[in-house]
């Protein structure tokens, strides 16, 4: 595997990864399990309208993370492949910090 | 009204510190290109800089550009308008260019990689795709 030549850099990049993961996949469980019964139980349609955007933004993010970590790091095409697939996965965001936690201890232990 | 108009210009503001600062990057991966020896050690400070800028304003300025856009376009009621959805394409392909460039800072960083060629042609594709969304929000053909 090929990696840039500064290891910090290439450590910090894969947290940004699994930290931007997490966050995607907290705000979609909030939207599907908070807001969305607030919504049709509550009668309150608020808690989707501000709950829809915010994660609408997070996802965005991630989508925009992905590229760039692919573009800083050389990962085996596996877990590329993986972390485009859970991109458009509902939870999937979860799996990927799974993938990024396995990668950065591989790393950390070099 | 009032508020309308606020959320515009700081969409603008946004948006031009956030395209400037992708034309940038684009400009400091394509000086790799030229670059060797006492030269490539200059260059190396210099995507540093660049680096940094990218991290601490470049970014954030991309992220309240969507913020600011989602929230116009869902007041004014455009989400239906073809306009505004090849804006968006427009605007997707411009996210994917400075998230590979902002990649290739990184990947750059102390190292003596090169970059892939047709990066030399990112900062020209940036502006080319500022001027495209320019004509589509100003004139609205569709």
């Amino acid at each position: 595997m090929i990696m840039p030549s500064d290891p910090a850099e290439q450590l910090g990049q894969l947290r940004r990864m699994r930290l931007v993961s997490v966050v995607e996949g907290v705000t979609l469980l909030i939207l599907v399990f908070v807001a969305v019964p607030i919504k049709h139980l509550g009668g309150h349609a608020i808690a989707t309208t501000i709950m829809g955007p915010v994660h609408g933004m997070a996802f965005l993010l991630y989508v925009w993370t992905l590229i760039q970590t692919v573009s800083a790091v050389d990962l085996p095409t596996r877990d590329v492949v993986r972390m485009i697939v859970a991109a458009f996965i509902p939870f999937g965001a979860f799996l990927n910090a799974h993938t990024l936690r396995t990668r950065l201890a591989l790393l950390a232990s070099a | 009204m009032q508020v309308y108009l606020w959320l515009k210009a700081l969409h603008v503001a946004a948006t031009m510190t956030w395209i400037s600062g992708t034309v940038v990057a684009g400009l400091a991966v394509a000086s790799r290109m030229a670059c060797a020896g006492i030269q490539a050690e200059q260059d190396r400070s210099f995507l540093a800089v660049v680096r940094r800028w990218d991290r601490s304003v470049s970014l954030p300025a991309m992220l309240l550009a969507w913020a600011l856009g989602i929230v116009m376009a869902m007041q004014a009621g455009w989400f239906s308008s073809p306009w505004l959805m090849i804006k968006l394409a427009i605007v997707g392909a411009l996210a994917a260019l400075h998230g590979v460039l902002s990649g290739t800072l990184l990947r750059l960083n102390g190292s003596a990689d090169q970059p892939s060629a047709i990066l030399l042609y990112a900062a020209p594709a940036a502006i080319l795709g500022v001027v495209m969304i320019a004509i589509l929000v100003v004139t609205k053909p569709f």
